[in-house]
């Protein structure tokens, strides 16, 4: 099985780039040229360019779709220093600096649209993974 | 079994939580603090975060910017009958951002939670459209 996520992209190349070559994705298709799919694990995502037509059409008012917001997909990382270091070596944006929560300490990270990424290094007994059942919760 | 995190921001955590669960059918795994919640639906764990000052996702950024809901970056969820689900929706009074579209591999809708973040409701028509299906 799997979860599927959708971006707003204004380039679906340059973002199958990023996310095949920093992040770990997989190319699972580009069937069109507004369009591509490609995955993390259990984690789809859909790359979709504003269009006049599918995913990334505009609505019925005329109103665009565009990348951007704050929503964003979570990815557990082991060294959130480390690929800190290396998105601002290779020139990539961060929103913010890294900040501690209850169950980790995290960072955004930019695509080249400005779609937001979670890095995420869990570091308390608080975390809870995905996939970890509910008695974890009673850590 | 939940494998797959993204986060969504909420105005009001409350409201969201009743949406997702009573609307989506979401289970709510934990609601441990007034503003964070964690939900899920299959493989997809959900987590909602109003914006505070209490560290970790709804934290504001370091220029004072505050994190907040909408844009169209969404999760898609698969269901059965979207033309059903779509009437209890409207009568429930969720906003629905456009009326059904029906594409190559399946139709579908964006709707609105409570804070305005969108969810996009997909019905496949073909196999192949199922999401996740090609994996099992």
């Amino acid at each position: 099985m799997a979860a599927c996520f959708r971006y707003i992209v204004n380039d679906v190349t340059a973002a199958i780039d990023f996310y095949t070559q920093h992040l770990g994705f997989k190319l699972e298709m580009r069937p069109a040229r507004a369009f591509a799919e490609i995955s993390r694990g259990d984690m789809h995502l859909y790359l979709s360019e504003p269009a006049r037509m599918g995913g990334g059409a505009p609505m019925p008012s005329g109103e665009a779709q565009k990348p951007g917001g704050w929503n964003r997909i979570h990815i557990v990382v082991d060294d959130l220093d480390a690929m800190i270091a290396k998105f601002k070596a290779a020139g990539g944006h961060f929103r913010n600096e890294a900040v501690q929560g209850t169950g980790g300490k995290q960072i955004l990270l930019e695509d080249p649209s400005g779609n937001l990424i979670e890095l995420f290094q869990p570091n308390t007994p608080d975390y809870r993974p995905p996939g970890s059942g509910s008695q974890a919760a009673q850590r | 079994m939940a494998t797959v995190q993204v986060r969504y921001i909420v105005n009001d955590v409350d409201p969201a939580v009743a949406f997702y669960t009573g609307q989506l059918g979401f289970k709510l795994e934990m609601r441990p603090a007034p503003p964070f919640a964690m939900l899920s639906r299959g493989d997809l764990r959900l987590v909602l975060s109003q914006p505070s000052g209490m560290g970790g996702g709804g934290q504001s950024m370091p220029d004072g910017t505050k994190p907040q809901p909408g844009g169209w970056n969404r999760f898609a969820i698969e269901v059965a009958d979207l033309e059903a689900l779509v009437t209890t929706l409207k009568k429930a009074g969720a906003h629905l951002r456009s009326d059904i579209i029906t594409g190559v591999g399946g139709k579908q809708v964006i709707v609105d939670d409570p804070s305005g973040n969108p969810v996009e409701l997909f019905q496949p028509i073909t196999a192949e459209a199922r999401l996740g299906g090609r994996s099992g």
